[in-house]
């Protein structure tokens, strides 16, 4: 009983003094690498404004009241009628990506950009013109690597550079 | 010059500079480093880095430190202030009071005793005192705990571990610290005595509480135990303490067990204490590794080790070397 | 603090504390044995089902999956199968599998993540480090298949939103045949560690009798010798075409949860495997959406394995009528209740999460033991506050 504790006991101590030594890591290095998403990544969404046909399928599914619409004034008189577009507020989004898959003319397309930060509220709001811009690209201080997630049998998770 | 020949007088320099108050905030600065990249390197991450990331953030001790000395402490209204904020100081004074009794060499000491073993293991009894006047004094449910865990944690590792070192005077016939290191010529004391040896070091890691008797300041149970309600620099002390009694404690068991500072290539003082201080860093280091290996033990069951495996551990490592010593087994150079 | 005469002391663990989680746990303590242990739930109430009130159906996928966030699956998939109740359809079996295979990988992780988070609870944060560290494996392999970490919002009404990714069964294998080598460092290290068994065996201990009686589900139950698992009691997605054990214990205590956890994620291991050799080709969406789809977009979304939502989606009209679905969580019985009258929104929606079941497991294990344990009972009921309040 007691000798089957000890050799638990030396076993123990031994695992630990294995991963000491010749253990994996599996941190990503964050800001210096960045990790190359895989396809069809939810990140930040990106809006075609030429292909969208209003139909404001996008605003009525959203579950957190993220997508709304805004009537688009220069439109709106051009052609004598009310004409509304998708608007974006970032601080609400939950990025569930409903409105991309409910777009009947794949206007609203997912994008791999996830990491931007703001200063204020009201910058992550944006109304049909600036949505129509394209997602904002991150600010790095130091240009990161792009590192590739490789499952591993030995490592489990492994980060390579990745071929672009 | 006559300054500087006065800090090399040994009864200057030791206490204040090796191995006293500078090296140990030296191994201090490395040893919570050194902890966190062990947990770190085990536990498949990188820790500390990014201060000083050519030498894999050693210096982010420094950087928590001057942390610590802009935070402002904040001392609780309903606290008992004057206990509050001077049971820190003594604390650390105290961990690190006994080194004055640590000799580095055969001829370099503060100064000399028949008794130095006795001096520096009453010393080191007095830090957990304050450890636990530190809970009362907080005024805090959770550091009231704490404290008395302490408490309990003090009665059942000292007497094992005075009886462990005890039973190497016995085999040395002396409780002088050069005595003894010196008896070990030849033959260490762990060899001798592997039985008092394991003992020991599992009480030097049970008094200073390193995992897995992490027990006063279970973080899970009683937030910091006796340290809850402690910020700033004050906090910074307590939390060194704990090191610096561990680093003292590995000096002495060094000297008891690994053989002092032998086998020493050349008499020189210098030598003498780097051989010294690398064996006790090596020790404070192995309980740092023992926190990525080990949760922690109930304190019921931390008594229970304490009283049930090392008291009786301890009684059978005298009887050995009572019988090393009948058996002739002649070690003391003299 | 304590007055004189009175001899137990009340410790209020929590909401601001290391190891409460969101809750408050009231404990009267004396001297080390805690007398009476009551658990304050509620911090994190969202009205998730008063919510749900006014959401349109395809708009609660999400809302359902926030309160747990390390199991989301079990809960998206529950309140999915009670809404093709109502809608009277079945999804194709490619979807069935897809689903299967989406619930297993989250099994596993929501595992990993209970198991970490109980290791820090004892003291042991290398346990923790390496749960949530061989997370990361089975989070990249969901987001994948999902294109997201955690709120995956993966089933809809009649299928699911993607395909499997070409290449995706082989880097699964390559995880699982990881996650077996570290089994044995697991076992050696945390596991079969003397300290962690001191801690465990014997703390918490709950009888088959009390479970029972409690209404105790999930892992926590059968770590009691109760053999229940909705997965056969009820067999849903693909689950009837494939082997798998139900995972028992005898003891009861906290170990035993523990261990049930550990045998699942094999398990689990064994599920995705079969998934992976079995899942048949076909649609992913049920037909009847998929032919509202305009041609052309069908088309491409066919070649790119990404469903196209039909318009019917945005405004979702459901038949009046009543429908419960069951499933089995991480953490244990997820159960779902719609009532529709036909409008956009639900009548009611009754969401009964596997933690709520479980909290009184709190007041009932820890009578008599130690301040300590109570770490040990917590974090072994694998509980998560938020899913409890929804």
């Amino acid at each position: 009983m007691s000798l089957s504790r000890t050799v638990r006991h030396a076993k123990a101590i031994l695992t630990g003094f294995k991963y000491l030594f010749a253990g994996p890591r599996l941190t990503l290095m964050y800001p210096d690498d960045i990790q190359e998403l895989p396809e069809g990544y939810r990140g930040m969404i990106e809006y075609d404004w030429d292909s969208c046909i209003k139909c404001s399928l996008c605003a009525m599914v959203c579950p957190a009241d993220a997508m709304k619409m805004y009537v688009s004034k220069e439109e709106s008189e051009r052609e004598g009628k009310v004409v509304k577009r998708p608007g974006i507020n970032y601080t609400r989004c939950i990025f569930c990506g409903f409105c991309v898959d409910i777009c009947p003319t794949d206007s609203l397309r997912f994008t791999k950009v996830h990491d931007v930060a703001y200063y204020t509220y009201e910058e992550q709001i944006y109304p049909p013109a600036e949505f129509s811009k394209g997602v904002p690209r991150p600010l790095y201080l130091r240009e990161p690597r792009k590192v590739r997630a490789v499952l591993d049998e030995r490592r489990g998770i492994r980060y390579e550079p990745a071929r672009s | 010059m006559d300054i500087l020949k006065l800090l090399f007088e040994p009864y200057i320099f030791i206490p204040l500079v090796f191995p006293g108050l500078v090296a140990a905030f030296l191994l201090l600065l490395i040893i919570i480093w050194l902890e966190r990249k062990i947990a770190a390197k085990v536990q498949l991450r990188y820790g500390p880095l990014y201060v000083f990331k050519p030498l894999g953030g050693v210096i982010q001790t420094i950087a928590d430190l001057l942390r610590y000395l802009f935070q402002e402490p904040i001392v609780p209204r309903e606290a008992d202030k004057l206990a509050f904020l001077m049971t820190p100081v003594f604390l650390f004074g105290l961990a690190y009071l006994p080194v004055v009794a640590v000799p580095i060499s055969p001829t370099y000491y503060a100064f000399r005793s028949d008794v130095s073993l006795l001096i520096v293991m009453a010393l080191t009894t007095l830090a957990p005192i304050f450890t636990v006047l530190m809970g009362w004094s907080s005024n805090n449910k959770f550091s009231l705990i704490g404290g008395v865990r302490e408490g309990y944690l003090v009665i059942s590792y000292e007497i094992p571990m005075f009886l462990s070192a005890i039973s190497m005077a016995i085999l040395y016939k002396s409780l002088d610290l050069v005595e003894i290191a010196e008896a070990q010529k030849g033959l260490w004391g762990v060899i001798l005595n592997p039985l008092a040896a394991i003992n020991m070091l599992l009480l030097m890691y049970m008094s200073t509480s390193k995992f897995p008797f992490e027990i006063p300041e279970a973080e899970s149970e009683i937030v910091a135990g006796p340290y809850t309600e402690y910020s700033g620099i004050i906090y910074g002390l307590v939390m060194g303490a704990s090191y610096v009694k561990l680093y003292v404690l590995s000096l002495v068991y060094s000297i008891l067990f690994l053989g002092g500072w032998n086998p020493l290539p050349i008499n020189d003082p210098m030598v003498a204490g780097a051989m010294l201080f690398v064996k006790a860093f090596l020790l404070v280091a192995l309980g740092a590794f023992l926190r990525a290996v080990y949760p922690r033990f109930r304190i019921d069951q931390a008594i229970s080790i304490g009283w049930k495996i090392a008291f009786p551990l301890s009684l059978i490592s005298v009887v050995i070397s009572l019988l090393l010593i009948m058996g002739g087994v002649s070690l003391v150079v003299k | 603090m304590i007055s004189s005469g009175e001899r137990e002391l009340e410790l209020l663990i929590g909401p601001q504390h290391p190891a409460s989680g969101h809750m408050r746990l009231v404990a009267k303590v004396d001297g080390d044995v805690v007398v009476e242990l009551r658990p304050n739930i509620g911090y994190v109430h969202r009205s998730v089902e008063k919510l749900a009130e006014v959401k349109k159906y395809l708009q609660i996928i999400p809302l359902v999956e926030r309160p747990s966030l390390a199991d989301t699956t079990a809960n998206n998939l529950a309140y999915v199968m009670a809404l093709e109740k109502l809608l009277g359809i079945e999804p194709p079996e490619r979807a069935k599998y897809l689903r299967t295979l989406l619930a297993e990988i989250n099994r596993i992780h929501s595992h990993l993540y209970g198991l970490g988070i109980h290791g820090v609870m004892i003291g042991s944060s290398t346990a923790y480090m390496w749960c949530f560290g061989d997370r990361e494996p089975f989070l990249e392999l969901a987001q994948e298949l999902t294109g997201a970490r955690l709120t995956y919002s993966y089933i809809i009404p009649g299928g699911v939103r993607r395909d499997l990714p070409a290449g995706l069964g082989e880097r699964a294998e390559r995880v699982l045949r990881y996650m077996e080598n570290r089994m044995r460092d697991y076992f050696n290290l945390y596991f079969n560690n003397p300290v962690v068994r001191a801690r465990l065996e014997g703390v918490g201990v709950l009888s088959r009798h009390d479970a029972i009686n409690l209404g105790i589900t999930g892992p926590n139950l059968r770590a009691s010798g109760v053999a229940y698992d909705v997965r056969r009691a009820e067999p849903y997605a693909a689950y009837p075409e494939l082997e798998f054990d139900i995972v028992t214990e005898e003891a009861g205590d906290s170990f035993a949860r523990v261990m049930v956890r550990v045998r699942e994620i094999v398990e689990s291991m064994r599920i995705i495997r079969q998934v992976i050799r079995k899942i048949p080709e076909g649609p992913i969406l049920h037909e009847s959406y998929e032919k509202l789809i305009p041609p052309k977009l069908r088309e491409s979304m066919k070649q790119r394995g990404m469903v196209k939502f039909p318009s019917v989606f945005a405004n979702l009209r459901v038949p009046p009528g009543e429908a419960i679905s069951r499933v089995e969580g991480g953490r244990g019985e997820v159960v779902f209740h719609i009532v529709s009258d036909g409008k956009l929104s639900p009548y009611r929606m009754r969401m009964v999460t596997p933690s709520f079941r479980n909290v009184i497991l709190f007041e009932h294990l820890t009578r008599g033991v130690r301040v300590a344990d109570i770490p040990a009972i917590y974090g072994s009921l694998d509980y998560f506050p938020p899913e409890a309040d929804r």
